[in-house]
This record gives structure tokens, sequence and C-alpha cells, in this order.
């Protein structure tokens, strides 16, 4: 099944290492509570399994000062999780997982398709990273049957 | 629903995004926009209605004649959704590109 992702972010960066490193940052314990998360935010890597149809788990607290009053005016926990499946592990070159958006109260689950792709360039690694919603019909009547105005605390907490 | 999920829901599909593009070009009349689209009459109303829900699309009846026009607007909210999640995973990646200097 081809899934394509609407709305979505597209981001390309060349780092300055090479696409082991990069990849060690995307599946390795170590690498992903170096960067994984907002800002504010500390993450501890509770699960990983990266194959396809394994899961990850990462557990996100917020630490910053302006992060954690936030959370407590809105009445929101100051820790929440992200969950996912990996859908695709082509080591150091493809990655791609569904993240199952669960930690909005009162929210339905809904997903969103993120993946990643490394080539190397210049010496270095340029990644490809893609993320959005999926549009498949099972979404979408998820969607359409769950989402509520909380939402709209999610874009705010984010802001 | 709120205001952006009826937005994301409309956009969530492939032959509503289609339509948007078709009635972004000026007032459309339902007939003119079904005709490119081998589905019936009946499911791109429904699929109109969504956007229209979604304020996408705004609804204008002359005579019998219903023509129906895009309203850019909603569009905006998404956009700001959007760049906020894009946001985040930019910084995130800063963190990354800082961690893999730390490295070499």
């Amino acid at each position: 099944m081809t899934m394509t992702t609407a709305p979505g972010i597209l981001i390309e960066r060349t780092f300055k290492a090479s696409p082991d490193e990069v990849w060690a940052m995307w599946t390795t314990r170590e690498g992903l509570e170096k960067w994984w998360g907002p800002v504010g935010f500390t993450s501890t890597v509770k699960h990983l399994d990266v194959r396809v149809g394994g899961s990850f788990e990462i557990i996100m607290r917020a630490t910053g000062s302006d992060q954690v009053a936030f959370l407590k005016s809105a009445g929101l926990p100051l820790e929440s999780s992200a969950k996912g499946t990996y859908i695709a592990v082509v080591p150091v070159t493809r990655l791609s997982y569904k993240n199952i958006v669960d930690f909005i109260p009162g929210v339905k689950h809904y997903d969103v398709e993120s993946s990643l792709e490394l080539e190397p360039a210049d010496g270095g690694t340029k990644m490809l990273f893609r993320s959005g919603m999926m549009h498949d019909t099972d979404w979408s009547q998820r969607a359409e049957m769950g989402w509520t105005q909380q939402i709209d605390k999610l874009v705010a907490s984010l802001a | 629903m709120s205001a952006l999920d009826n937005i994301l829901v409309a956009l969530a599909d492939p032959t509503r995004r289609a339509l948007l593009e078709h009635i972004g070009g000026g007032e459309a009349r339902v007939t003119d926009l079904a005709r490119p689209f081998p589905i019936s009459l009946n499911s791109i109303s429904k699929h109109l209605r969504v956007l229209e829900k979604a304020k996408l699309v705004r609804r204008r009846r002359v005579g019998r004649e219903h023509l129906l026009s895009l309203n850019p607007v909603p569009l905006d909210e998404v956009a700001a959704w959007i760049k906020t999640h894009r946001i985040e995973w930019d910084s995130a990646f800063d963190r990354m590109e800082k961690a893999l200097e730390k490295k070499s």
C-alpha cells in the first residue's frame, strides 16, 4: 500500500557526520535521548525495537520552567509518551514509522506517518525527513469520529 | 470537532484536494466540477459538503445553479499548525546536529 501523507512537513538537513552516525541517532537509546522531543522536555527511551513491526516508546518529561508552568496551568500532565511502530527499516538508508498520537486527553488516537531517508553527501549525510497525517480511509474515519477541540490544546502547547 | 479538525479532515482526502484545486481557478458550477471525476455527482456533493463544513468552499445560489468558490482563509490555520510541527522538528534536529558534532 502506498502511503502518501498530507498535510505534512518535509525537512532536508545535511549533517557533518557519517550515515552510520545519523542512523544511530534514530535507532539507539543513547542517540534518541540526545535530541528527541520538544524544546524544554527530556526524553527517556522506555522501549525500542527497531525492526519492521517492532515498536518504540519514548517518555517525554517537561523540564523547562516555561513548559512546566504552561502544562500545569493548562491542567495537562508533565509527562507524555511518543509511541510508534516501524513500517520500514533499511539500515543506514531508510526508516519509517507510524506514530500513534494518543496522549491528548479526550481525543481518539490518530496516526502520523514519518519517514527519513539518508544518503552520503560531501563527506557528510543528507537526511530527508517527512512527517504527516495519514490520509487512508481508516485514518479519516477515525479522525471524523474522534477529533475534538482538544487538538487546539495540543497546538497551543506546541506553540 | 474544532475548525482545525474540520479542515484537516477535509484535506485528508485526494478527491477533495483535487476539487479544491479546480475550485481555486474561480467560481465553478457543481456539474462542471464533477465532470473530470470518475465518481457520481452524489459523491462529489458529499465531498463538497465536507469542504463547505471546513469553510474551505463557499456556495452561492443563482437561480437553480450552485456556484462554488474557494475560501483560502482556513488554510492559514493549517499552515500555522504545520509550521509549529516544522519548528519542533527543526529544533530537535538542531540538537541532533550538536550531538553529532560532539562525537567527531
